[in-house]
């Protein structure tokens, strides 16, 4: 069953001029798309995976450690693999000259980090949990609290970017980014409470296992 | 078997988070003839898409798979996002062609993924930087059949500029580019 969204979702007003109309091609990936970017031990630095150490003092917000880990649908751990992440503030703001939203700046977040996989597939960032913020999508449109993912895989055919929620949001009811994943993936983009994987009195913690495709499965029905 | 995690759009505040400097210039160690591939990227009504993340990843001169990175990023891979005319460029080697493990000939190719806000997957395709004539054994040439579909995914060289590749991509409506899925 896919869990993938499909592209022409009419309530998220943007796909109705961007969706294509014609059904996609369906190829097995090249044996170039079998390969990928590797990224360089050293292009990634410890401290980016620390988004709260960027300024001179700490940012605001709730303080949160996000842990998990990168695994293939085979469940085989995707090693030493570059893993983005971006988000607002705790406001709700993004440091973006095209973000709009009358909210505060926070001098000490840039909301960006980065972070390589470990031989087991695991990463951990520390962060501050992302602010909702306003749209103008619908009337009353607001965006869940929610991280922004970029991953590579092992594989350039893997290539995913998809976002992270939190649970028991009640802005994912009316999300049409989130409600446009077919029910049985929905659950797949919310991150679990994971209570010791915090700091004690310091930081929150979170889980969140993510799921990239193998690198070359066949087509179906082909 | 653990299920793949969902897609979902790379939204329009990406721009400070993922772009590089230099990121349109694609390194190789390698030598090979540096030739731009360039166009723009429009949307159901024509217009220009100006808030989209372009990616590409290819193979070498000879057409040997990017393995390794300079010490600073990876060989083979360009990522740019379009600008206020929906225009991306990317500056790299002249790919070459080669072959699958059932002995299939890829043609001269750059393997493309396109992000943007109202995108809630990524598009894939591949662009063929080699006439009709000669892209005809190519599996997704022969998996597109149609040779009007198939000119979408053709970069056509400049008349004036050889070193100049030409692709605008079409996401949706008339001449809408063909788009891949694995
Ligand atoms: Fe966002």
């Amino acid at each position: 069953m896919d869990v993938h969204p499909p592209y022409l979702y009419p309530d998220y007003k943007s796909t109705r001029l961007r969706a294509p109309s014609e059904p996609l091609v369906r190829v097995a990936p090249s044996p170039l798309e079998a390969t990928g970017p590797v990224f360089p031990k050293h292009f990634v630095k410890d401290s980016e995976a620390d988004l709260t150490t960027w300024g001179r003092s700490a940012p605001l917000g709730e303080k949160m450690v996000l842990v998990g880990r990168l695994l293939d649908e085979d469940g085989r751990p995707v090693r030493r693999s570059l893993i983005e992440v971006w988000q607002a503030n705790a406001s709700g703001k993004y440091p973006h000259p095209v973000d709009d939203h009358e909210a505060p700046l926070d001098p000490n977040f840039l909301g960006k980090g980065q972070v390589l996989t470990d031989d087991e597939g695991r990463y951990r960032i520390v962060t501050v949990k992302p602010g909702a913020y306003p749209w103008q999508n619908h009337a009353f449109g607001w965006r869940p609290a929610h991280i922004h993912f970029s991953l590579f895989g092992n594989a350039y055919a893997q290539r995913l970017i998809t976002q992270m929620f939190f649970p028991g949001d009640p802005l994912l009811a009316i999300d049409p980014i989130f409600q446009s994943v077919p029910e049985a993936g929905r659950r797949l983009l919310i991150a679990d409470l994971d209570l010791e994987q915090g700091v004690e009195g310091v930081a929150l913690g979170y889980r969140w296992d993510m799921v990239v495709r193998g690198p070359r499965a066949t087509p179906m029905g082909v | 078997m653990p299920k793949p995690t969902p897609s979902q759009t790379v939204g329009p505040f990406f721009a400070r988070e993922l772009l590089w400097k230099d990121g349109g210039g694609v390194l190789f160690p390698g030598r090979g003839d540096r030739i731009t591939l360039t166009g723009r990227v429009f949307d159901g009504n024509g217009a220009p898409i100006y808030d989209a993340l372009f990616e590409t990843w290819q193979a070498d001169a000879v057409g040997k798979f990017p393995s390794g990175d300079d010490g600073s990023r990876p060989y083979g891979y360009g990522r740019v996002s379009t600008d206020s005319d929906g225009r991306y460029a990317v500056e790299t080697v002249m790919p070459g062609s080669f072959t699958g493990p059932g002995g299939e000939r890829y043609a001269p190719q750059i393997s493309v993924a396109i992000f943007a806000r109202g995108l809630l997957k990524g598009l894939r395709t591949r662009v063929f930087l080699a006439p009709l004539e000669l892209i005809k054994d190519d599996p997704l040439a022969r998996a597109i059949g149609d040779p009007d579909r198939l000119r979408t995914l053709i970069a056509a060289r400049d008349a004036g500029d050889p070193k100049i590749y030409r692709w605008d991509v079409r996401l949706r409506g008339a001449g809408e580019a063909v788009f891949i899925e694995f």
